[in-house]
């Protein structure tokens, strides 16, 4: 192997060409293609669209509601899949079925847990409705109530992603040396001190991933707002992606979509940069 | 040396097999040639078959919406059956969503793909695609007595700049259904009326109040009293404001400051959203979800269209009478209209089989029958005609809504933006149904809409 490497210098590039041939056309070439379109209209040059996108309230709207959305589900994944991580590492009989159960959700596609949800959350015939009835609460209008229908959303997509999230931080615990919690543990550390001082700073690497991964897989949220409550109640899950894609299919104004989109990839791109400098600080 | 040897010995098998097979394709050739002698006694019958149909072996592709057995999917195979019969052509329909067919409809024509034939259009999109390309001009494949034989209405609709770009396959009204059965059980009659003398929607929300606190007065059978076929989708909705004078859109063609935001939307849609607050009117059910509910006999009154009796599931016995109208607006009744149409696919490479099949669908037999299958109100003049003469009591609703079509039907707004314009606005109205303040949401839908269309104008 080591002779035809050395006589053949094009070798790597030719065994790398392939996919990243693929990565052009698939990624690259759409994302230039998209920001490109945002500067075309009517078949000239022009910075009409992003003027039109930035003078429409409704841009601003759904850009608030993006960040508020962003604010909370982020952390709240990150931290609940943690837990769960955590939950899923203990040695106990029988925790290979605990695992699975906490992975499961993972397995449903998205469309299918939102129409579950949905149905769950129904007001006329729901059962978490039926349930609230039952100890004698109210109904509430978890999908029509704009005070609900967000945080809904938010349940839905971390029931899933939680799941998700949990299998990769699982997968950094069990690489920490259980001889380094056993030290710990004779030095007299209690569960916060090893926490803090051993596990989230030698998870530091999986933790980055997970941030920057769940941080742009929430930006580009989608499914459940589309199926569930379309951007409403009173725009109130109105998020930029499903903005983006009103745009290009309900109004058929590919420009402003591709205008949003463009400023969903800076925004996405940002909020990963500023991650990845405090996460990646130091090199455990 | 035994590589060699292994090496000869496979190309042998190779050659031999290779002749073996050729030989099995001779014998085959000569069965084959003996066979011709009795196909050229058939021949004859099959050309006689082939003159009848004269596209026999085509096939052309159709995207339509409505889903399953008893959506078009089910009642339209009957008909693409008979039409293959007739002519040779096979239709491959493929079926979407209401929704779903708008986007399927942009992302492929935008594509310029070639892989559908025709499309069923929704009224309100003919000019947009119309002016977009999407469609193919129809004036070369329907003769000028053709086109008279739809209404002078219907025919227009489906132009854009005096070219024809889409068929009409039919149209629609709307008329008030009732559940008779359950109105009966709580000793409820509805009163005698006529088009010139019609129900008020504050009358029949008064009888569906009646009607919900015998029947179920605890709420726990989840009967819904009164409400529209179509719910928070501007096609039906738009009703409300019409009926007291309200316009769907200014005169350009855009504007709607000082239109879908006057006394007439504001005090239209307070009065829905009251019907919803006191539980006459149903939340949380969208407009796929809804008409389930009357169908099922779940329902005591519900503004909807002439295909409603096809839709029962419910042995309730149901009845019909006009479309209400506002108290004090009586000179003012308005019901919605338009249909779907049927388009060639510009970048189609069987336009004249396409146009044959539209043809059918919207002029020959294939509309016949699709009036019959899905009790639609039709298009063409000779078939209006039929309904209005005929006597029997089958024809009762079909006759009450070729009124309404004559005398209360106002149109859709007329825009190149009625995706913009029905998207913000379907999702206003949800917003008032759950309870949003009716004269911010409306005020909110202005600039929404105002937004939208800038890059038109």
């Amino acid at each position: 192997m080591g002779s035809i490497y050395i006589k053949n210098k094009w070798l790597p590039y030719l065994l790398v060409a392939p996919i990243v041939i693929l990565i052009c056309l698939f990624k690259i070439y759409p994302i230039v293609d998209s920001v490109i379109q945002g500067f075309r209209l009517k078949e000239s040059w022009t910075l009409d669209n992003y003027k039109m996108l930035f003078a429409d309230k409704t841009f601003w709207d759904s850009l608030i509601v993006t960040l508020k959305f962003n604010i909370v589900i982020i952390p709240l994944q990150i931290i609940v899949s943690f837990i769960m991580a955590m939950l899923a590492n203990v040695k106990v009989k029988g925790i290979e079925t605990f695992r699975t159960i906490f992975y499961l959700p993972f397995c449903i596609s998205l469309t299918v847990s939102t129409l579950i949800w949905q149905t769950m959350l129904n007001n006329n015939n729901g059962v978490m409705n039926s349930l609230l009835n039952l100890f004698g609460f109210e109904s509430q209008g978890f999908l029509i109530d704009k005070k609900w229908a967000w945080l809904s959303i938010i349940l839905i997509a971390s029931w899933r992603g939680c799941a998700y999230w949990m299998m990769f931080i699982l997968a950094g615990l069990k690489n920490i040396d259980r001889a380094l919690y056993e030290s710990a543990k004779i030095d007299g550390a209690g569960f916060f001190g090893i926490l803090f001082k051993i596990t989230i700073p030698l998870l530091k690497n999986v933790l980055l991933f997970v941030f920057v991964a769940n941080t742009t897989a929430n930006f580009l949220l989608f499914a459940p707002i589309q199926i569930a409550t379309e951007g409403g109640p009173q725009g109130s899950t109105n998020v930029l992606m499903y903005e983006a894609y009103k745009s290009a299919f309900k109004y058929s104004n590919r420009p402003r979509s591709s205008c949003i989109v463009t400023i969903l990839l800076i925004i996405v791109v940002a909020v990963c940069f500023i991650q990845n400098k405090f996460l990646n600080e130091k090199e455990v | 040396m035994k590589f060699i040897k292994l090496t000869a010995l496979l190309v042998t098998t190779t050659l031999l097999v290779s002749l073996y097979l050729t030989g099995c394709g001779n014998s085959s050739s000569e069965n084959e040639s003996t066979a011709d002698a009795t196909i050229d006694s058939t021949e004859t019958s099959e050309s006689d078959a082939n003159s009848k149909q004269p596209y026999a072996g085509v096939t052309i592709n159709w995207i339509s919406q409505g889903v399953g057995d008893s959506g078009w999917e089910g009642l339209t195979k009957p008909i693409l059956e008979e039409f293959e019969k007739e002519t040779g052509i096979h239709v491959n329909a493929e079926f979407y969503s209401f929704n779903d067919l708008f986007e399927v409809i942009e992302t492929k024509s935008a594509s310029g793909t070639t892989d559908f034939d025709v499309m069923s259009v929704d009224v309100t999109y003919v000019s947009k695609y119309g002016s977009s390309g999407y469609l193919e001009p129809l004036d070369s494949f329907f003769t000028e007595e053709e086109k008279k034989e739809w209404t002078d209405a219907a025919y227009s609709a489906g132009c854009w700049e005096d070219i024809m770009y889409a068929a009409p396959e039919n149209t629609s009204t709307q008329i008030l259904w009732y559940n008779k059965t359950l109105l009966d059980e709580a000793g409820i009659t509805v009163p005698e009326n006529d088009g010139e003398n019609r129900l008020t929607y504050e009358q029949i929300a008064e009888l569906a109040k009646q009607g919900l606190e015998k029947l179920d007065p605890d709420g726990s059978k989840g009967l819904i009293g009164f409400d529209f076929q179509q719910v928070s989708r501007v096609y039906q909705m738009n009703m409300l404001p019409n009926s007291m004078g309200g316009a769907n859109i200014g005169e350009d063609g855009f504007s709607v400051d000082g239109v879908i935001n006057s006394d007439a939307w504001i005090n239209s849609v307070t009065w829905y959203q009251n019907l919803v607050k006191e539980g006459i009117a149903s939340q949380g059910y969208d407009a796929d979800q809804l008409p389930e509910y009357f169908y099922a006999g779940k329902m005591l009154f519900m503004v909807g269209g002439t295909w409603t009796p096809t839709s029962m599931t419910s042995e309730d016995e149901i009845g019909y009478t006009y479309a209400p109208c506002f108290e004090g607006y009586e000179d003012k009744a308005a019901t919605s209209t338009g249909s779907w149409y049927f388009g060639v696919n510009s970048n189609s490479k069987q336009k004249e089989a396409a146009a044959e099949f539209i043809k059918y669908f919207t002029l020959g037999e294939g509309n016949d029958m699709w009036l019959e299958i899905n009790g639609d109100m039709p298009c063409r003049v000779e078939k209006l005609e039929e309904i209005m003469a005929d006597d029997s009591d089958y024809a009762g609703y079909l006759k009450i809504g070729a009124y309404e079509a004559q005398n209360s039907a106002v149109a859709r707004a007329v825009t190149p933006a009625f995706g913009e314009y029905s998207t913000i606005l379907d999702l206003t109205w949800e917003d008032v149904r759950n309870g949003a303040d009716v004269k911010e949401a409306l005020d909110s839908a202005v600039s929404k809409i105002n937004a939208a269309t800038a890059a038109y104008k």
